[in-house]
């Protein structure tokens, strides 16, 4: 006897390949989104700054807007630059 | 008074001397003989002069009231010998017969009628000579006060006095001698002419409609209800006319008026009322009989009217008068009641009785009806749609009556015996329920009848394990459920429902107008349509109206263990799709939407759109092979590429827990997963993918030498027939081994290739090990080509207890275990805990890691799960360890 696989309907889950598990800024979970979105992944991505920390694309956004003239890193509080 | 009367008279004879004594002494004895010559003298008026002249000499002697007082006891000894005796001697014959016996014979009911006619006859013709020897002692009396007196005297006033004397005699002897059967007699009587009046009445009936098609008896059953209220002048004059010159109408008049002679009024009246309330329930039974699907209400009035009323009409013509005998003011005559020409029920106002009799019969009939359809009620519902008719007849009957409790309690009771019960399922009962919703809203807008009906069955269904699924899978699919159940197939509830709404909403404004037209007009102008975000519980726009899904998501107790539920179960159905296609999905969460607001349904929002991210990314990755990365060159060599593999991919923290189980999948496969792993990486960096190996659908197809057989199976089943390729027997152990899975998992898993004959299980000398053997088609031709070329399906979800999310009933364990050891020193400290202290207790202490957030419900269901594990136990709703 031979089998032969016609279709293979695979199941996986994404994740985002961060080293936390949680957004400093809003505590929700990377694979979930921030407070403002509503469809996570690709709608509400992650961004990680010069030091290596990631948050909400969102969350960041707005931390770095409210902190002028120069914003901080929320988690080591080192100059906030997003990584090239 | 007649005692003290006469005793006066006596005492003239005190002051009279003995000569005068002697002429009174003759003339009492001439009167007495005359008397009795003339009472037995049977029309013999002869001793007429002599009776007279008594009279008048005792009258001298101002013995006048002795004389009448002996007149009047000898009719009475006389009407009790001749009278009386003789006329219930005429129904001997029918002292030991049955009332039922005497109206099932037509032969006995035919001598009854005979037997009547002739004892009325007999005794009218007594009682009539009788009261013409009473007209000659008025006579003779009168003659003497005429003799001594100038003045005329007016008679009258002793005539009638003598008269209605002699008429309570009459009634009095008979009533002191009336055989207990008497009454039964009359009734059958009367039953069966009007059995014959009515038959006569449904010839008219039919003649009257020469010109429709009489074949047709729906038609003509139409045709009938057109009447109503239309009967032209012309045909009620005929009809009236007919029955006035009707014998048998004469000959029932003509009885009514003998007994009511004899004194029988009301025993002839409660005889005949009875016979018409009885005619009356036939033809209700009749008409409404077993069947629900067509209105009968009309068709009975119109027979009221048509028969029973008509029949009065003419009897109370007959007999003169036009007010019946139970009307309180009878005595006063109304103006109208006075034309009895009247045609009723046509352009002139009918009597004041017949409107009485009109009113008893429908009331009557709204009863018999309502009755006989409240025992019937649970047929009819399940019934309905089709049985809506009998359901609108039943809501006039009781808006007329008044006695929906009736309905309520004989419901309740039928539902207990027939519905809530252990042979019926749970799908039954809640399409019965929201049948029985359907239904009764019809009667009982505001639902509160419709409260106490469904309580019962929420309370039962509330103890049943898969209701909350049922419910779901009722709201949700179209397809499964009930295929027996009404309702459109291919339509799930919440798509019902929604119609429905939809069609109220455009007919809204329309219906308002009936009931109460200014407050409508109000509401209809201030209309405003409902926020998006609807709270089930309190119902759309109209308040009145019965919600039918709030009734449904009351007997979970809230609507997010619903949406939990569903959540858990659109998982389910996403998980093990091998296409891309959530069209009817899409559709159900739109529709949950609009009930349960856009919040709660969040999270299976999310889910669906998962999917359809998973088709445009699979798409992408797809279109990558073009460029073959190095993996993907060395897999062709395997015969396997990357276009067989799809992949759903999720979005996990917005799904309900995974079951997720480790499953070393074949090689070659899992080179794909991991090449298609890269590519998703590659495109959508920093995200990737990690894979639920057991979960899946897999469309593999077996080849054996002469034939090939094609299945759907999950990745466990492909992994371990897969094995066989190289190796054809496989003890358990092994195999458990080589493909990374428990044992007992394997053992339980292997049963669907061994239950498609694919595969054959023998025991070895450990019992817990087993040997499977691939079935080749040399072993056991015969039985395996049959199913050559053929293609089997399986869907996972089939198989008992194989899922691949954990129930709403596990998660909650899980959730609720971390609270099991903080239960359990409560109970040390206090002993025993009421449900809702423990409830408050968590409430206040458990703040963190994970907050207590359970509601009342789901505590109790963990804690009864620690009952059954006989960690606690339960009396009298305190909870304690158990010892
Ligand atoms: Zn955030
Ligand atoms: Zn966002
Ligand atoms: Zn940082």
């Amino acid at each position: 006897m031979k089998v032969k696989i016609l279709r293979w309907h695979a199941v996986a889950s994404w994740t985002w390949d961060a080293q936390d598990e949680t957004c400093g800024i809003c505590r929700m979970a990377f694979d979930g989104c921030c407070p403002d979105c509503k469809l996570p992944g690709d709608d509400c991505p992650l961004i990680w700054g010069a030091c290596n920390h990631a948050f909400h694309l969102h969350c960041i956004l707005k931390w770095v807007n409210s902190q002028t003239p120069q914003a901080h890193c929320p988690m080591c509080r080192r100059e906030w630059q997003f990584k090239g | 008074m007649e005692a003290a009367s006469s005793v006066s008279d006596l005492g003239i004879l005190d002051s009279v001397d003995d000569a005068s004594i002697t002429e009174i002494m003759e003339s009492w004895d001439g009167f007495c003989r005359a008397t009795e010559a003339l009472l037995n003298g049977h029309g013999d008026l002869s001793v007429g002069s002599e009776f007279v002249s008594h009279v008048h000499s005792l009258c001298k002697r101002s013995l006048g009231s002795l004389v009448q007082d002996h007149f009047l006891r000898s009719l009475e000894e006389t009407f009790e010998r001749n009278g009386a005796t003789r006329f219930w001697r005429h129904f001997d014959a029918y002292t030991h017969v049955e009332v039922m016996e005497m109206s099932k014979s037509p032969i006995q009911e035919n001598g009854i009628q005979k037997v009547l006619y002739k004892a009325l006859d007999d005794v009218s013709l007594e009682k009539q000579y009788q009261e013409k020897c009473l007209l000659m002692l008025v006579h003779a009396l009168q003659s003497y006060k005429d003799s001594i007196s100038e003045e005329r005297h007016n008679s009258d006033a002793e005539r009638i006095h003598l008269f209605s004397k002699y008429q309570l005699i009459v009634s009095s002897v008979l009533m002191t001698t009336l055989p207990r059967h008497f009454p039964e007699i009359l009734h059958c009587y009367f039953k069966g002419r009007l059995e014959e009046l009515s038959t006569i009445m449904a010839g008219e009936y039919e003649d009257d409609n020469e010109s429709d098609d009489k074949d047709d008896m729906d038609l003509d059953e139409k045709n009938k209800v057109s009447y109503r209220g239309e009967m032209d002048i012309d045909e009620c004059y005929q009809r009236r006319k007919f029955l006035e010159n009707n014998k048998l109408v004469k000959n029932i008049g003509k009885v009514v008026r003998d007994l009511r002679n004899l004194g029988f009024t009301s025993m002839a009246e409660d005889a005949y009322a009875s016979a018409i309330f009885l005619l009356l329930k036939d033809k209700v039974h009749n008409l409404a009989g077993d069947d629900y699907r067509s209105s009968v209400l009309e068709s009975i009035k119109e027979w009221i009217q048509a028969v029973p009323l008509q029949f009065l009409y003419a009897l109370l013509a007959y007999l003169g008068d036009s007010v019946s005998y139970d009307n309180p003011s009878s005595g006063l005559k109304s103006p109208l009641a006075s034309h009895p020409s009247s045609c009723y029920p046509g352009i002139d106002t009918p009597s004041e009785g017949l409107i009485r009799w009109q009113l008893r019969l429908e009331y009557f009939a709204y009863e018999t009806l309502q009755d006989l359809r409240i025992a019937k009620l649970f047929e009819i519902i399940v019934d309905y749609p089709d049985s809506s008719p009998a359901i609108e007849d039943l809501k006039q009957c009781l808006e007329y009556t008044g006695q929906h409790s009736k309905l309520v309690d004989s419901f309740i009771s039928a539902l207990r015996y027939r519905l809530l019960t252990a042979g019926a399922s749970t799908n039954d009962i809640l399409h019965q329920y929201v049948s029985t919703i359907k239904a009764l809203r019809t009667i009982d807008p505001a639902g509160v009848f419709l409260e106490a009906v469904g309580e019962p069955i929420r309370d039962y269904l509330r103890g049943r394990k898969d209701t909350i699924k049922c419910i779901v899978t009722m709201l949700t699919d179209g397809t499964g459920g009930n295929p027996n159940g009404p309702g459109n197939t291919g339509d799930s509830l919440l798509e019902e429902l929604n119609r429905d709404e939809e069609n109220q909403e455009n007919a809204g404004i329309d219906d308002d107008f009936n009931i109460d037209e200014k407050q409508d007009w109000i509401n209809a102008e201030r209309w405003e349509p409902d926020p998006v975000e609807a709270d089930p519980s309190k119902g759309s726009r109209n308040r009145r109206k019965v919600d039918i899904l709030g009734m449904i998501v009351g007997i979970i107790g809230s609507k997010d263990q619903l949406v939990n539920e569903y959540r858990v179960m659109l998982a389910e159905k996403l998980l093990n799709k091998s296409d891309y296609d959530i069209d009817s999905e899409i559709r159900t969460l739109e529709l949950l939407k609009i009930h349960f607001g856009e919040s709660s349904m969040q999270r299976c929002e999310i889910m669906l759109n998962d999917l359809i991210d998973s088709k445009r990314t699979n798409s992408n990755i797809k279109a990558t092979i073009t460029q073959p990365s190095q993996i993907g060159s060395e897999l062709g060599e395997t015969g396997v590429s990357l276009d067989i593999l799809d992949a759903t991919i999720i979005s996990s923290n917005f799904w309900p827990p995974i079951q997720d189980e480790a499953l070393n999948i074949p090689g070659p496969v899992d080179q794909l997963l991991a090449d298609y792993a890269k590519r998703f990486h590659k495109i959508k960096t920093p995200r990737k993918l990690l894979w639920k190996k057991n979960l899946g659908t897999v469309k593999l197809e077996l080849q054996f030498e002469g034939r090939v057989v094609q299945f759907t199976v999950a990745p466990l089943h492909a992994a371990i027939i897969m094995q066989f390729q190289d190796q054809t027997s496989w003890t358990s152990k092994n195999l458990a081994a080589s493909i990374g899975v428990p044992v007992d998992v394997l053992n339980r898993r292997i049963n669907f290739w061994i239950s498609k004959g694919i595969l054959s299980e023998s025991l070895v000398t450990d019992p817990n090990d087993h040997i499977f053997t691939l079935v080749d088609d040399m072993v056991e031709p015969g039985k395996n080509s049959v199913n050559a070329g053929s293609c089997e399906e399986l869907l996972v979800c089939d198989e008992e207890g194989e899922r691949s999310v954990a129930s709403v009933e596990d998660q909650l364990h899980k959730e609720m275990i971390v609270y099991e050891k903080f239960i359990m020193g409560m109970l040390t400290n206090f002993g025993s805990m009421a449900l809702d202290r423990i409830h408050n207790t968590l409430k206040m202490f458990c703040l963190a890691d994970p907050p207590y957030d359970k509601s009342l419900q789901q505590l109790q269901s963990f804690l009864s799960g620690l009952v059954s594990e006989e960690k606690l136990e339960i009396r009298d709703g305190m909870y304690f360890l158990k010892k």
